[in-house]
């Protein structure tokens, strides 16, 4: 139990997806203006996370690794990731068209995430277990939508502040981000 | 007319610094001027040969799969770019982690495939690719000289495993900002320079 | 339909190309890459052991000779840092207490200009020639701001010394 909490919290604040291991940015910078969308496309990239970080756990442990055919893993885990994505589209389209207002935009995005088949190859470069994998891809997620809450209220304000004006815009929304990721980095002096 | 599809990656339309694609790469292995180099030529690579295979597929592949069938086509070169850096220079290998896996999701290499070898002939594309990918290697190049010059108070040119001299500051090779090698310098710097670029109407 | 087809086969025929070229790329570079594993490991014993001539693997343990005589041992350990494991070669020497000759960072993924010091001779060097009773969070200085991961280093090394030298005395 301690174990996956530990993992947990690794991938959440110490090495927090995006602003420690920059995976994820473009959703980052690009939606992260408005809080209520920041949310949503957190969640829907939290739960794409952890359902491919099982699916890719089981194709790993039992296809890739008995097979000896380690070295697909890349072409494997994204068409895989694709294959998903592209399903829960449908599914979510037939199911129920508010969930798919909320979430479903940005679903084709999410595909070319980094942080998506950055956890499962991160997963499967560790070697974690099932259990492990899961809490990994849980702790990433909810760190990922901790960064973008954060970066959105901030982005927030700074439309309101006065920047210089050759700082309008990306330069400082990355200027603010730096700041961020360093409080973030004193995690590093956490017991886990 | 063709040499344009190529310089117009380096500046005009740089995929770091003008589309602001690619992103994670360029922050996280900016550490260091021979990381900077191998993820540059590993894109270049990538990004060169994914764009003429699909500008030669392009009449092939049904509109409606052309984005898995992209996909498949470029995790393929970036597998066999991971296997040689793995193989022959397996340093740069674990310095360079699952960043090299993760070209797959490169969002410059899918955009290229996207607008551009996707419409256009071979050499266009080849060309194109060569441009953009050259583009990021200058832009990712940018940031790590001045994260490994701050961060460590030196340089060291190395490229692909061969070193080609190095040099340090002194005195302040003994306390270098650390910051700057560490996330935040990253996005500090990249920051900077954009906010650079564009007071001098670069960008 | 006819255009349905088309998609599954242009699809599965791209997927299978892709597929055979990877598999015929790996076969040709494994040897490369198993020759590659062998070297670096060559490459820290002899920094460990400069007068190695020769090691071979029993179970999970290096014996390192020179002139045919036993010079020292040789185990890897694995750690928890933050980034994730982090693997060491410990070398020990081959006399009355077994102290540690000197330990070598394989691999690691910890922060850059922190937890990634562990690396730097300053850190690995305090473990040259200590016995094991030495080795414990007092003996050796953390590195500032890397607490965790240089603990992971000495907790690894400590506790796989206890798990090894048994078969090591054995010998």
């Amino acid at each position: 139990m301690n174990e996956l909490l530990s993992l947990f919290l690794r991938y959440a604040l110490v090495n927090n997806f995006i602003l420690v291991m920059f995976l994820g940015l473009c959703p980052f910078f690009g939606v992260s203006k408005k809080l209520s969308d920041a949310i949503r496309m957190g969640l829907a990239v939290t739960f794409v996370m952890i359902a491919s970080s099982i699916i890719t756990w089981l194709i790993a442990n039992f296809i890739l690794i008995p097979f000896n055919i380690e070295f697909m893993e890349t072409v494997v885990f994204i068409l895989v990731i694709a294959s998903f994505v592209q399903l829960l589209e449908m599914v979510i389209r037939k199911t129920s068209i508010g969930l798919y207002r909320a979430l479903g935009i940005y679903l084709p995005l999410i595909t070319t995430n980094c942080a998506v088949l950055g956890i499962a190859e991160i997963n499967f470069l560790e070697g974690f277990s099932f259990l492990g994998s899961i809490a990994s891809s849980s702790g990433a997620g909810v760190g990922f939508i901790l960064a973008l809450t954060i970066m959105s209220g901030l982005r927030e304000r700074l439309e309101l502040s006065e920047v210089p004006g050759s700082l309008k815009g990306l330069p400082i929304a990355f200027i603010t981000a730096s700041i961020l990721s360093l409080s973030f980095l004193t995690f590093g002096g956490l017991r886990i | 007319m063709p040499f344009n599809d190529f310089s117009k990656g380096l500046i005009k339309i740089n995929p770091i610094f003008v589309l602001a694609l690619g992103l994670c790469p360029a922050l996280a292995v900016s550490i260091s001027i021979e990381n900077a180099f191998g993820m540059g030529i590993a894109v270049i690579f990538v990004l060169t040969l994914s764009n003429l295979i699909i500008s030669l597929l392009r009449n092939v592949i049904p509109k409606d799969v052309r984005i898995p069938s992209f996909i498949v086509i470029i995790a393929t070169f970036v597998t066999i770019v991971n296997l040689t850096f793995k193989a022959y220079l397996p340093s740069l290998s674990e310095s360079l982690g699952i960043y090299i896996p993760l070209i797959v999701v490169n969002c410059i290499i899918l955009g290229r495939a996207e607008a551009f070898a996707s419409k256009n002939p071979p050499l266009r594309s080849v060309l194109d690719g060569l441009g953009e990918g050259t583009g990021f290697l200058l832009a990712i190049l940018l940031i790590s000289f001045f994260r490994e010059l701050l961060g460590t108070g030196g340089i060291n040119f190395a490229i692909l495993g061969y070193e080609f001299g190095s040099f340090i500051i002194p005195l302040f090779s003994d306390m270098p900002a650390l910051f700057f090698i560490m996330p935040p310098g990253a996005f500090l710097i990249i920051g900077l320079l954009l906010g650079l670029f564009k007071r001098m109407d670069v960008i | 339909m006819k255009e349905n087809i088309k998609r599954v086969v242009v699809l599965t025929i791209i997927v299978l190309a892709s597929s055979l070229s990877i598999y015929v790329y790996n076969n040709t570079v494994e040897d490369a890459l198993k020759e590659q594993e062998m070297a670096e490991l060559t490459e820290h014993i002899n920094m460990i052991f400069p007068d190695a001539e020769r090691f071979i693997q029993k179970d999970d343990i290096y014996y390192v000779y020179s002139d045919d005589e036993i010079i020292g041992y040789a185990f890897e350990a694995i750690g928890k840092g933050y980034g994730g494991d982090i693997t060491i070669l410990v070398g020990i020497n081959n006399d009355e207490d077994l102290t540690i000759k000197k330990v070598s960072v394989l691999s690691h993924s910890e922060t850059p200009g922190l937890g990634a010091r562990i690396t730097e001779d300053e850190f690995v060097s305090q473990f040259d020639n200590k016995p094991i009773d030495a080795i414990k969070l007092e003996g050796i200085d953390a590195i500032t701001g890397a607490t965790i991961s240089s603990k992971a280093v000495v907790n690894a090394v400590y506790s796989e010394y206890k798990n090894k030298i048994q078969s090591i005395r054995s010998e």
